[in-house]
């Protein structure tokens, strides 16, 4: 790694006037929350070398979960391994304590925050391989004429990435709320629309600005104690993204299913939530039969490449399955 | 070396002071941007870091990763560098208590924290339990995965989680053993019992489960590697690397990298002209080529005061390519119009010739009995079909490091090798050095599986540096360096018509094999397994062709798996097409005599065979093709191996001194397989003396004497028996002189070199495996496995179980899911690394069910004949047929990944 230099704030607030700072005197400046991702792209210069890394960990007090009646508050430097071991997350939203746990391994989780993982870059192999492709600044997304095993099939184009986050699709599903921390102030953005495609953007995965970080996240108890549940599907048992997976919450009184919430991970470059297959299965009992029809609206108009055609079949299985063994109808 | 014992081992301090591989990866982008000029000093910041209980104050650079100073600055080289991007978990260690990967922490990130490494685990003398639990459990092969291992475990018991099968998987996910021991490190945490399966007849010592001698050195972290040597005035060295797969080299300027402060040689192909002999049987390889023929080829090599400056200035050479078309598929670089990688065109002469001396001219390895046409036609079922195996890498843990060192003309290096002294002979052979000039030491290795048997190139670049700065230099390989310039298993292409009677008789066999090599040739290329089978008409014509992907060479049995894979592919259609049980099909045509004319000095094969199917209780568990409707389908499948127990060249010194404790010189380097152990176990069976009273002299070229290296599973038959004639001398003088009086000692050397006149010696094996495929979700469950061995008599029961179980855990990542992937489009690999290339976790692994056939051997070590490659062999083939058996559908592309499975399903 070239030479640069740590920077600890003791606020959110002075860390977003450092990296202004560091920008205004022309300078690369990268906030690092466990840092694990960064460091990685650094050292494999995937990222312009940074003259300063904003170290987010010396900030006190922001490792907690605040549980309150309207509200669950996650602080920005909650790690992944409390949100999948706190109980309260684990017994009121567990569609997201299950997508923590099916993060990397204990290392990872042990450093790496929620924050952070919602905002990791792609593993996309041609980005971590260091190809000058679109997400670098290239001409081109290597991908579509390449080995697209594992890219998009929803959402895809000029680039097409997947979003590697497990998290992510938890949130999405749970409609939680993003607290970000920029230059000029604070604004609160729905999860659903924090990321981006990279038809509006190819320079970045999310609405992030320049300097702007995330910095807390709120979940509604409109949908908390919700059965929930993530179900990963990797190319080898640990320690990869999503092949495909998907995050599910559902809303039911006995067998009848009043709402559902499904968002499939892998898939696209973003977390891609499926209304086509919520509403199936809003308001009917739920059975094999429609379970079935649930994946396949959850499938409708996928667009997949030469190679990923079997994330299709793969993901209207896992959609179906999930939806039959979190109901109980299995 | 000295004794290893408990209440020593807290006083033996780890000398080494040592270095991590933190150099960023190859630079990849097509462009390589110009770096800054001269930088200014690197920020430091003073901080506070209590390890293992001691607080220490440092000043550090602020971009020294946690692992770094650890190992560099505090000495503490029991955390070692896999990978240095968080993909292997060898520098796991504990922060505040709870496992981290300490190659992704910054060092200043941890200013006021505890952490805790593997040498804080023993106190006062007493090993933690775990350690105690680790060594009786065979946990640790090459060791170099063992800390992190510990690590993870400690912090799972720091959490006060429930200890189970389960728990203790989830918790190692992050650490990867190559060895792929994880089940023993499983065991050795949940606390089960050690698993290895009673020898029959076991002898005095040998036949004995014993931990290994330096199982010690192995769990407190004081086993050093190459990595972890650092002498007074060393330099670091770092090579820059070709971003093209196949180019031309108009120009090189290292004007900018000499002028960088700290920057003391720059090597090219234009100022360095070293053959690299063993990296090319067929063609001249220097170290530094032009035109480069792969991604990752070496284009220059710097060396200068630390290993940041050097990265530094390696990025400041410029280079102008001139691109040239690539190829990547050995077939069609075959074709007309392929562009010629070598100056004899892309076809490369066979193995045999290259290894002969004779006149190698380019042209298949061809092998032919009876008539093959015939032979068809005679058959009633004939079955024509086509494999294809990928490029599968090694992926040890240890990457390749380098250290030399010039002293009054001689050299030494320090290095990861299989073989001390042909490394020692190929360097001599580099430099026009007498053999005795050049010492090679290579005391711990960190796993190899055939890809560190000769001499690398990283040996002779680093000692060419030391050379010329008249100072030591050490070299590091990055995880993606070590993918793409050592190697990995050949590719392959392979033809098949294969032809039956219709009672199952095998009539026939013709294979037509491409193998792709990457530029050089340094092993067979050979696509083998059809010599498993009695048949009269065999053909076999196999091509070892140049392409532009990465080297291809030796991994663990190197061209079998492959082939079984195919042939055993065939073989089950066959059973299928004529409605017979492949058990019933293998007793009747496994191979009697090799090649169905030599005998064999031992055979176990249908033991193995019917053994086997015993203990996986076959004839029950077997069921009809496609018997399950849903979506989960079980199915069975078995596939057999043999692998050569050649007897050969060796040297063993005994020397037993007036304390009665007897010193075995021999020079192998313990690559993970236990030969340390193994050969004491056999010198002290056949001195009859007890396992403590032998030392062993090991690893260092100027203390042992030659011993073959440990490739070609040969040691324990090689060097054992030199062991045994050695041993019969020094009885025959003891029984003269007797015992050595105070001062003196009694030494005998023994350098035999038997061979076999007629007959063929070979260990056999037998695999079953039942599996569930989820034709939904694509994914393969393996649900049993039993593996069946004739390797003679089994010295040491518990590092051969550990052997068996590595062997097929690796051919299961093989056959699911491990690839190293190139685009096609730009001839450049998308995936080296463990993250990429998809290598075999902790959660990937099964119960693996050993079962010895102890066949009686009359050559060899009291019977012993050869285990290690002979676990891998029938992995794939049994894995597919078994897929097969589930689905109906056969796969004939590996990895047989979930979207193959998906594919074959729709």
């Amino acid at each position: 790694m070239k030479a640069f230099e740590n920077l600890s704030p003791a606020t959110f607030d002075e860390a977003v006037e450092l990296l202004g700072t560091a920008r205004a005197n022309g300078e690369i400046a990268y906030p690092a929350g466990g840092g694990s991702d960064l460091l990685g792209m650094v050292k494999d210069e995937l990222v312009p070398a940074p003259d300063k890394i904003v170290d987010l960990k010396r900030i006190p007090r922001l490792d907690r979960i605040h549980f309150s009646e309207a509200s669950t508050e996650i602080d920005g430097l909650v790690t992944v391994d409390a949100i999948a071991s706190d109980e309260g997350v684990r017994s009121r939203y567990p569609v997201l304590a299950e997508a923590a746990a099916a993060v990397g391994t204990a290392q990872i989780r042990n450093t790496g925050t929620l924050t952070g993982n919602i905002c990791q870059r792609p593993w996309c192999w041609y980005f971590r391989q260091g190809f000058s492709c679109l997400k670098r600044g290239g001409d081109r997304c290597y991908s579509v004429t390449g080995e697209n095993q594992q890219h998009a099939i929803f959402g895809g184009g000029p680039s097409f990435i997947v979003h590697p986050s497990d998290t992510a699709n938890a949130l999405v599903a749970l409609e939680a709320q993003f607290y970000l921390q920029g230059p000029n102030g604070h604004r609160t953005v729905p999860a659903a629309e924090f990321f981006v495609l990279p038809s509006d953007s190819l320079e970045r995965e999310n609405v992030l600005d320049a300097d702007e970080l995330l910095i807390g996240i709120s979940l509604p108890s409109a949908n908390a104690d919700r059965p929930g549940a993530y179900r990963k599907v990797m190319d080898r048992e640990a320690w990869t993204h999503a092949v495909v997976s998907v995050a599910l919450t559902l809303d039911m009184d006995g067998a009848l299913c009043r709402d559902a919430r499904i968002v499939l991970g892998g898939v696209a470059p973003i977390p891609w939530r499926v209304p086509a297959a919520e509403d199936v299965l809003r308001g009917r009992q739920i059975t094999a039969e429609l379970a079935q029809q649930a994946a396949d609206a959850a499938l409708e108009g996928a667009q997949p490449l030469a190679k990923n055609g079997y994330k299709v079949t793969m993901a209207r299985a896992l959609v179906r399955r999930s939806v039959l063994e979190l109901s109980g109808a299995a | 070396m000295t004794g290893i014992t408990r209440r020593s081992f807290l006083g033996r301090s780890g000398a080494g002071i040592a270095a991590t591989a933190t150099l960023p990866a190859l630079t990849t982008g097509p462009q390589q941007e110009a770096a800054a000029q001269q930088p200014g000093p690197a920020p430091r910041t003073r901080i506070a870091l209590t390890v293992n209980g001691e607080t220490h104050s440092l000043e550090v650079e602020d971009r020294w990763t946690l692992v770094e100073v650890l190992r560099d600055h505090l000495e503490l080289t029991g955390t070692r560098v896999g990978c240095d991007r968080g993909e292997c978990g060898a520098c796991t260690v504990l922060l505040d208590g709870k496992n981290i990967f300490a190659c992704s922490y910054l060092a200043v990130w941890a200013d006021g924290k505890t952490v805790e490494t593997v040498e804080g685990l023993a106190r006062n003398g007493v090993l933690d339990p775990l350690q105690e639990a680790f060594i009786e459990h065979d946990a640790p092969q090459c060791g170099f995965c063992t800390s992190g291992q510990l690590m993870s475990a400690k912090a799972l018991l720091n959490e006060g989680t429930e200890v189970t099968e389960a728990s203790v998987r989830e918790a190692l996910a992050g650490n990867i053993c190559r060895c792929s021991n994880f089940l023993n490190y499983q065991a050795a945490v949940a606390r089960s019992e050690p698993g290895h399966p009673a020898t029959a007849d076991p002898l005095r010592v040998v036949g004995r489960p014993t931990p290994r001698l330096d199982a010690l050195e192995r769990v407190t972290g004081q086993a050093r590697y190459s990595p972890d040597i650092r002498l007074p005035g060393m330099l670091y060295a770092r090579i820059l690397r070709s971003p093209h797969p196949h180019a031309l080299i108009r120009a090189i300027d290292a004007q900018a990298a000499l002028a960088l402060d700290g920057v003391a040689a720059v090597l090219t192909h234009e100022n360095c002209e070293i053959d690299w002999a063993s990296g090319d049987l067929a063609n001249r390889r220097m170290l530094f080529n032009n035109p480069v023929r792969y991604y990752g080829d070496a284009v220059a090599a710097v060396a200068a005061t630390d290993r940041h400056t050097a990265e530094a200035a390696a990025q400041l050479i410029e280079v102008d390519y001139d691109t040239l078309p690539f190829v990547l598929d050995a077939e069609e670089a075959l074709e007309p119009d392929a562009v010629p990688i070598q100056p004899g065109g892309n076809l490369a002469p066979p193995f045999g010739a290259l290894r002969g001396g004779g006149a190698a001219v380019p042209g298949p390895a061809v092998y032919e009995r009876g008539d093959i046409e015939t032979g068809l036609a005679e058959s009633d079922v004939v079955i024509e079909d086509h494999y294809v195996s990928k490029h599968h890498n090694n992926a040890q843990m240890e990457p390749r490091t380098a250290v030399a060192q010039w002293e009054s003309g001689k050299l030494t290096v320090w290095t990861p090798t299989q073989g001390i002294t042909n490394c020692r002979d190929d360097i001599a052979a580099a430099f026009g050095l007498p053999n005795e000039q050049v010492r090679v030491i290579c005391e711990y290795m960190g796993g190899g599986f055939g890809n560190k048997n000769q001499c690398q190139d990283t040996d002779l670049i680093a000692a060419e540096l030391a050379r010329r700065t008249e100072r030591p230099v050490k070299l590091e390989l990055t995880r993606k360096e070590d993918f793409l310039s050592i190697h990995g298993r050949w590719p392959t292409s392979q033809y098949y018509r294969v032809g039956a009677k219709r009672d199952g008789t095998l009539h026939a066999i013709e294979l037509r094999g491409y193998s792709g090599m990457g530029p050089h040739i340094k092993s067979s290329g050979d696509i083998a397994g059809i010599d498993f089978y009695q048949c009269p008409n065999v053909s076999k014509t196999v091509h070892t062709v140049h392409t532009n992907m990465t080297t291809s060479a030796n991994y663990r049995a190197p061209s079998y798996p492959q082939g079984v894979f195919g042939i055993a592919s065939v073989l089950d259609r066959i059973c299928h097409e004529i409605d017979m049980d492949p058990l019933d099909f293998h007793l009747k045509n496994a191979t009697r005599r090799y090649r169905d004319a030599t005998p064999y000095t031992s055979y176990g094969l249908i033991d193995c065979i019917e053994q086997g199917a015993e203990a996986f209780d076959w004839r029950n568990r077997r069921r009809p093709v496609e018997a399950d409707a849903g979506p989960i389908r079980r199915g069975t499948g078995m596939a057999i191996g043999a692998f050569t127990a050649r007897l050969g060249l060796s040297n063993a010194v005994l020397r037993l001194d007036d304390a009665g404790t007897l010193w075995l010189h021999a020079g192998v380097t313990d690559i993970g397989t236990g030969a340390k152990t193994t050969l004491a176990m056999i010198a002290a069976e056949a001195m009859q003396m007890d396992l403590d009273q032998v030392e062993v002299v090991w690893g260092d070229t100027d203390r042992s004497p030659y011993s073959v290296g440990e490739s070609g599973s040969r040691t324990t038959s090689h060097t054992g028996y030199a062991i045994v004639e050695a041993a019969e001398d020094l009885k025959r003088q003891l029984a003269e002189r007797g015992p050595p009086g105070p001062g003196e000692e009694l030494v005998v050397e023994a350098s035999p070199n038997p061979s076999l006149d007629g007959e063929q010696r070979y260990s056999f094996a037998a695999h079953f495996v039942e599996l569930e495929v989820d034709t939904e979700l694509g994914g393969v469950q393996l649900t049993k496995y039993v593996a069946a061995h004739d390797s003679g008599r089994i010295v040491n029961p518990l590092t051969a179980t550990s052997q068996v179980k590595g062997g097929v855990i690796q051919g299961i990542g093989m056959a699911l899911h491990e690839e190293l992937l190139y685009d096609r489009n730009t001839g450049i690999p998308v995936n080296p690394g463990y993250y990429g290339a998809r290598v075999m976790t902790h959660l990937d692994t099964v119960p693996i069910d050993v079962v010895f056939v102890e066949s009686e051997d009359a050559y060899g070590p009291m019977g012993a004949k050869s285990i290690g490659e002979s676990t891998i062999i029938p992995v794939v083939g049994a894995i597919a047929n078994a897929i097969f058996n589930a689905t109906g559908k056969r796969i004939k592309e590996l990895p047989i990944s979930r979207d193959r499975v998906i594919g074959a399903m729709s």
